[in-house]
């Protein structure tokens, strides 16, 4: 598509608050119609990295999982582990990378709690979750 | 939509200020967080002798609250701290019944020609930075000195027991992220992990604690001088620390946590906080706090991502809450808890 999504929703949101947000009457709808833009510009970020972000995240805990699972010395977090780190992606829309990331993400926190319950080291964990983070946090253009 | 609650308040402020003639005008919404809808106006009233004319800003209950706050106990504190002399506006009616304004709601003074610092900006103070941020942690020092049962605050919620304090505040926020996790947040639950293992010392003392005490919730005039903080609704008895670890939150920095709240340097924020205070400073007991001040952060941001995913209350900065800040402070709660 030309021009591309993330293109119209930048462009966009610096429109609603260069010249249409300063020309409505109050305070309130100026206010609240820059929250919009702001929110257009993190859209827009999305748009263009979203799945990407999952991809990645979802792959780094198949990783983790891989590689931490014949460390559990229960049997059934273990199976669940091996399970996960083997399962396919599957469709790449944004719900669908999402319901798979919940459920990885779930397990997730079961594996750290079981590390943290046994004085493990979770080093390996700690890893992942920083880049989690790290790749979700959204940048926003200085005011 | 504004307009409509014109006559009610009109009749509603006649019999509370025993001014008959009272006249409500220029009521507009303003912004005014998630928590609550604001609205400014004037009265003018004393059609036979001396009139006057003020400014006043009403608060009142949304359809869903962003967290459930205990309107009376803002109030308390807006008279408690107004009364101390702190830059507080002056609380005038609270109104507990739907029976006026359909929610429950209350006025105070509008403190005028003053402005809100952006956590957008990057400079939100200019040439008053300095003096902002001295008034800034003094304030905050004076509240964690006040004396809870003087100032008759010390019913509050919260605890008297200062080896409690974190305990109380850590279930707290626990239960709020159990209610509103809508997505699974392993950063989140690492950190209460991380939280119950390794204590803080008792508080030194028990104190107010303002509860959401940042840039954003108070009103600084031109000549760079606090005249009013605001949003008291999270208000509690406990350690003064949780206060003052928010205060410093990276979020709040502008992008410079070394000046937290985009003020002074971080080491003179925190002499001027103790002396103001009279508290001295146990650095590791501020650590445990500042983590927790992340986690809290997260069930804040947790629970405005859940009242707008679901539809409970579509203002954007719920929206804005529950994906920028929510994965902001999932960042600084994994940088911190990955190192300690």
């Amino acid at each position: 598509m030309t021009p591309e999504t993330d293109q119209i929703l930048n462009l966009s949101a610096m429109k609603l608050i260069t010249e249409f947000a300063p020309a409505l009457g109050t305070q309130y709808g100026q206010g609240m119609a820059q929250v919009v833009a702001v929110l257009l510009f993190m859209a827009g970020q999305d748009v263009e990295r979203g799945a990407a972000i999952r991809v990645a995240e979802n792959a780094d805990m198949r990783t983790l999982f891989g590689a931490l699972a014949p460390q559990m010395a229960d049997e059934i977090l273990r199976k669940e582990l091996e399970t996960a780190a083997r399962s396919p992606e599957g469709a790449l829309t944004i719900s669908a990378l999402n319901t798979v990331n919940a459920r990885l993400r779930r397990l997730l926190i079961r594996l750290h709690a079981a590390l943290d319950d046994s004085g493990a080291d979770a080093t390996a964990v700690w890893t992942v979750l920083k880049a989690m983070a790290a790749r979700r946090t959204v940048t926003l253009p200085a005011l | 939509m504004s307009e409509d609650i014109v006559p009610r308040l009109e009749s509603y402020l006649a019999r509370v200020l025993a001014q008959p003639d009272l006249e409500v005008s220029a009521l507009a919404r303003i912004p005014g967080g998630a928590s609550r809808e604001t609205y400014r106006f004037r009265i003018r009233y004393g059609g036979g002798g001396a009139q006057t004319e003020r400014g006043l800003i009403l608060r009142r209950d949304p359809p869903a609250s962003l967290i459930e706050t205990e309107r009376a106990t803002e109030y308390r504190a807006y008279q408690a701290f107004h009364a101390l002399g702190l830059p507080v506006p002056e609380p005038i009616a609270l109104e507990e019944s739907g029976d006026f304004l359909g929610r429950p709601f209350f006025i105070m003074e509008e403190i005028e020609n003053c402005q809100v610092g952006n956590i957008l900006a990057s400079n939100p103070y200019g040439d008053h930075r300095d003096q902002i941020g001295q008034q800034f942690f003094g304030a905050l020092g004076r509240i964690a000195q006040a004396d809870v049962d003087a100032i008759g605050l010390g019913d509050l919620d919260g605890t008297r027991d200062p080896a409690r304090c974190w305990s109380h505040e850590l279930e707290r926020w626990q239960k709020v992220i159990e209610e509103d996790e809508t997505e699974p947040q392993p950063i989140v639950h690492a950190g209460l992990r991380w939280l119950r293992r390794n204590p803080p010392p008792p508080a030194q003392r028990i104190s107010v604690v303002h509860g959401d005490y940042r840039t954003g919730n108070f009103l600084f005039d031109a000549k760079g001088d606090i005249r009013a903080i605001l949003d008291w609704e999270m208000t509690h008895l406990g350690d003064p620390l949780e206060d003052l670890a928010w205060a410093l939150d990276p979020l709040w920095s502008h992008g410079d946590p070394s000046r937290p709240a985009g003020t002074i340097a971080r080491p003179q924020a925190l002499a001027i906080w103790e002396k103001e205070s009279g508290i001295r400073l146990d650095t590791a007991a501020l650590a445990w706090w500042e983590i927790f001040a992340s986690l809290k952060g997260c069930a804040i941001w947790m629970s405005a991502a859940r009242e707008y995913a679901q539809g409970r209350n579509t203002d954007p900065v719920n929206a804005f809450s529950g994906w920028y800040c929510l994965a902001f402070h999932n960042n600084v709660l994994a940088e911190r808890l990955g190192a300690a």
